[in-house]
Order: C-alpha cells, then sequence, then structure tokens
C-alpha cells in the first residue's frame, strides 16, 4: 500500500503511515478546524490496510503534545480498530510517547490504554530531544 | 478524587441504570436463540464501550479546560504585570521630562541672578560713593570749613551717582520684569498676547550669562510688534532647549559659536522661526533620531536625551506647529519652527 504522509501545520499533527514497514506514527498539535477532514483520510487507508490479512506487524507511534475533544473521540476511534486486529491475530504495538513532565499526557495516555487487552501499550516518556 | 462529592451523586447514573436494564435483558433472553443472545450480547458490549468512552472523554475535556484555566491565568497574571511596568516606565518617563523642564527652568533662575547682579552691583557701588561724598561734605559743612569747589565737585558727583543708580534700578527692574514674565508663563502654559521679539529678548536675556561665558553671541532679526496669540511659555521653552543644545553640543571648549535667530512670516497667520548655529553639526546616522525621547550622544554626561523631544512636543502640541532639523557634519545645525499666530486655546496645559 502506498505511502501517506500529511506534513504538520499549525493545528494538524505530522501524520506518516508507511505501511509497507508496518510503521505509522501522528506527531504534533491536533486541533483542526475540521476533525472529519483531517481524520476521514486517515481512517479510509487504516481500514483498508487492516483488512488486508493477514498483514505485517504494525508499529504506531502517537507523540501528541496537545489535541482537542473531536481529536480524542477520534484517537479512541483508531485504537478500537487497531484493538480489532490485534484480536485477529495482527502483532499491534503502540508507543504512546510524551515529554516527562507532561502528566496529562501520561493520563491521557493511561485512559486510552484502559480498553485496549490485545494491543500492546507502552507508555514512553521521552525528552523531547531524545525520540 | 470523589471525595467532595454526596456519596448518592454520580455522574454517570442515568447511563449505569440504562447498562443495568441491558444486563437484565441479556439474562431475560438467556434461554432464547443464540443468534439473539449474541445481537444482544454485542448491543451490551457495545454500549458499555460508549459509556467508557464518554466517560474518558469528559476527563478529557475537563483537563483541556484545566489547562486552557491555567495558561488564563498566566496570561492574565503576565499582563496585569506588563501593564504594572508599563505605568513603572511612565512615572519615570514623566519624571525625566519634569527633571529635563527643570534643568533648564534653573538655567533660568541662574541666568536672572547673574543678569541682576550686574545693575545692581553697579547701583550699589555708586550708591556707596554717593554716601562717602555726603559724609565729606558734612563734615566740612560741619567743620565751617566749605567752599565753593567742593560744594560744585559734590553736586557733580550726586548728580553722576544719582543717573546711574537711576539708570541701573530701572535696568534691574525691567529685568525683573521680563524673568516675572518668563517664569510664569514657564510654569503656568496660558495662552496670551505677547511681543514675539520681547519673548525673545527676555529668554535670551536668562540665557545670557552662559553664552557670554562660552564667547558665543547670538544675532537676532525680528520684526517689530510681531504679536502673537500664543503660548509664550512653551516657545521660551523651546527657544531654551535648543540654545543650550548648541552650547552643550555644538562647540569644543574656546569655541566661540555664531548663533542667530531669523523670523519671517511667509503669511500674515504663521510665523517662521529659523535658529541657526555654526557649531560641528549632527553627523546623518543620528538626525533622524534628534527627536526621540531618551536619544543622546551624551548618556552619562549629563544628557537625558529629552530637550528635543520636549520642545518637538510643545510645537507639535501647545504651539501647533511644526520642528524640523538641518544639519550636517562641519556645517552647523537649523531648527526650522512654523507655527500659527494665533495658536489654538488648548484645555489641558502641555
Ligand atoms: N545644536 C546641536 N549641535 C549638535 N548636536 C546636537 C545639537 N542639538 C542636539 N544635538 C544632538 O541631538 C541629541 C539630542 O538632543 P536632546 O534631545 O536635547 O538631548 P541631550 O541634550 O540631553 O543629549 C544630542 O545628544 C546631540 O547629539
Ligand atoms: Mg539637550
Amino acid at each position: 500500500m502506498e505511502r501517506l504522509t500529511i506534513p504538520a501545520t499549525e493545528r494538524s499533527p505530522e501524520v506518516d503511515f508507511d505501511f509497507a514497514g508496518g510503521r505509522l506514527s501522528i506527531r504534533g498539535e491536533s486541533y483542526p478546524e475540521d476533525a472529519a477532514a483531517l481524520f476521514g483520510p486517515l481512517f479510509a487507508a487504516l481500514d483498508r490496510f487492516l483488512a488486508a490479512s493477514p498483514g505485517p506487524a504494525i508499529r504506531f507511534d502517537f507523540e501528541l503534545i496537545y489535541f482537542n475533544s473531536s481529536s480524542a473521540k477520534a484517537l479512541m476511534n483508531m485504537f478500537q480498530m487497531l484493538e480489532k486486529a490485534a484480536e485477529g491475530g495482527r502483532a499491534v504495538t503502540v508507543n504512546w510517547i510524551f515529554a516527562p513532565e507532561d502528566e496529562t499526557m501520561r493520563e491521557f495516555g493511561e485512559d486510552f490504554s484502559e480498553d485496549l487487552s490485545h494491543v500492546r501499550f507502552h507508555l514512553v516518556a521521552t525528552p523531547p530531544d531524545g525520540g | 478524587m470523589a471525595s467532595g462529592k454526596p456519596p448518592d451523586f454520580n455522574l454517570f447514573g442515568a447511563e449505569e441504570k440504562v447498562l443495568a436494564a441491558a444486563e437484565g435483558l441479556e439474562r431475560r433472553v438467556a434461554d432464547g436463540p443464540e443468534e439473539l443472545r449474541a445481537d444482544v450480547r454485542a448491543l451490551v458490549e457495545a454500549y458499555r464501550r460508549a459509556v467508557r468512552e464518554q466517560r474518558r472523554l469528559v476527563k478529557v475535556s475537563d483537563r483541556l479546560q484545566g489547562q486552557l484555566g491555567t495558561v488564563n491565568q498566566e496570561l492574565a497574571k503576565r499582563t496585569a504585570e506588563a501593564e504594572e511596568a508599563l505605568a513603572r516606565l511612565r512615572d519615570a518617563q514623566e519624571q525625566l521630562v519634569q527633571t529635563e523642564k527643570l534643568a533648564s527652568l534653573g538655567a533660568l533662575v541662574g541666568g536672572v541672578a547673574h543678569e541682576i547682579n550686574t545693575p545692581v552691583g553697579i547701583a550699589l557701588s555708586c550708591a556707596s560713593h554717593l554716601s562717602d561724598a555726603t559724609a565729606a561734605i558734612h563734615r566740612l559743612f560741619a567743620a565751617d570749613d566749605i567752599g565753593v569747589d567742593d560744594f560744585q565737585r559734590y553736586m557733580d558727583t550726586a548728580a553722576d551717582t544719582a543717573r546711574l543708580i537711576l539708570a541701573n534700578c530701572e535696568r534691574a527692574a525691567a529685568l525683573i520684569r521680563s524673568f516675572k514674565q518668563v517664569a510664569v508663563d514657564r510654569t503656568t502654559s496660558e495662552r496670551r498676547r505677547f511681543d514675539l521679539a520681547a519673548t525673545i529678548g527676555a529668554t535670551l536675556d536668562s540665557l545670557g550669562p552662559g553664552l557670554r561665558q562660552a564667547g558665543h553671541t547670538v544675532t537676532v532679526a525680528c520684526p517689530a510688534e510681531l504679536m502673537m496669540e500664543s503660548y509664550p511659555g512653551a516657545l521660551g521653552q523651546v527657544l531654551t532647549n535648543l540654545v543650550m543644545n548648541s552650547v552643550v553640543h555644538g562647540y569644543d571648549q574656546g569655541v566661540a559659536g555664531r548663533l542667530s535667530i531669523r523670523v519671517d512670516q511667509p503669511d500674515p497667520v504663521t510665523v517662521r522661526l529659523v535658529y541657526a548655529d555654526d557649531g560641528k553639526g549632527i553627523p546623518d546616522e543620528y538626525r533622524a533620531r534628534v527627536f526621540d525621547p531618551f536619544f543622546t550622544t551624551r548618556r552619562g554626561s549629563g544628557g537625558t536625551g529629552l530637550g528635543l523631544h520636549i520642545a518637538h512636543t510643545l510645537v507639535r502640541g501647545s504651539l501647533g506647529g511644526t520642528l524640523t532639523v538641518d544639519s550636517a557634519p562641519g556645517r552647523g545645525t537649523t531648527f526650522t519652527l512654523v507655527m500659527p499666530v494665533t495658536a489654538e486655546e488648548r484645555l489641558s496645559p502641555g
């Protein structure tokens, strides 16, 4: 599948879905004017990618500094898709990356991981330049 | 976490009731067909997850708003701090402006003292001479030894000294009158009718000692009886600042400068005053900045950088005119002041 990359804007994160390498990432801030416009294409691509089975192992890095409520809902939907794929036998690792002093981001990660039992979910505290 | 809430309050009570009902339904269909049970189970599970997500979303938005609140508080604090700093800066600026005004008022007072000293000194020594002569003639008279010559000499002395005393006292009185007017104008900033040449003269008189001491001369060319309805205090202040700048910045020690003031009227309602010195001039890179507050090439040796700023402000404000500079290194410095004969009445002094 074609690699999907979207550069960051002031209000939306940088997206890099390297499907062939099984490495996906979303980094930056996310408070888009139009959540559907940002996440719609991501969901569509992810859906197609996850439908192909048996697929390669997936590593998904989330490194967000700030996001709004719509983005939070979108993230939860995404986690649910990943959980289903993991339940179906795909090896899925999620890295929830945040700055060590960012307690809020850590707590969001803890909350989001509650519903995931098949996905391997790691909380990763990384200094800004460390990763 | 929930310590402050009454024990029976539950934000998601309604959802939990629906969930309990759904679980009851799940039990009720336990004996039903497998397909139905599977569907109900999936529905209940989906609802459970939806409720969890809802809780999570509420938490997310609460936290986000909490962060926003903190940021807003911080912003308010910073804004208050910045405003306070600005107020302090304004105070300091106002104080400096007062300092600069006081400095030129100080020069004025110094000038007054010095200028009045001369006629008063002459009058004093004449009076003392007359007193001595009177005592001498009195002695001769008492000894009945007075001759016509003695009396004639005494009469001459008395006439001479009386004339000198009168002339010098008149000069002192005139100086005091004009300084009094300058001082009143300078401190009250009131609009009044005045003779421009006289106001220029009085201002220069107050600066006289400093100018003479440095060896500078001032020539004035101003139409007689040019009456203005304006702010003589502001005008005197402007002239004082210009002259003091020439003395301070224009010449090296021992160089005698030629300063000039030329007044004409481009039209009947306008006065143009051109002030010039033949001093060092202002380098190109500074010329555009001389009116800026705090611009000075003499920081550390008494410069505040406010003299021309104040002059400019007074011209633009009270006098309702314009003040421009023309200068080049080695070609002296010229300031041109163009103002209406009749200034607009201002409500607040300035
Ligand atoms: N007549 C002049 N000749 C040369 N330089 C001058 C003259 N008048 C003003 N300047 C320059 O303009 C600057 C600003 O003048 P002013 O605002 O009165 O501040 P200050 O006299 O305190 O330095 C002076 O520091 C000086 O460099
Ligand atoms: Mg000055």
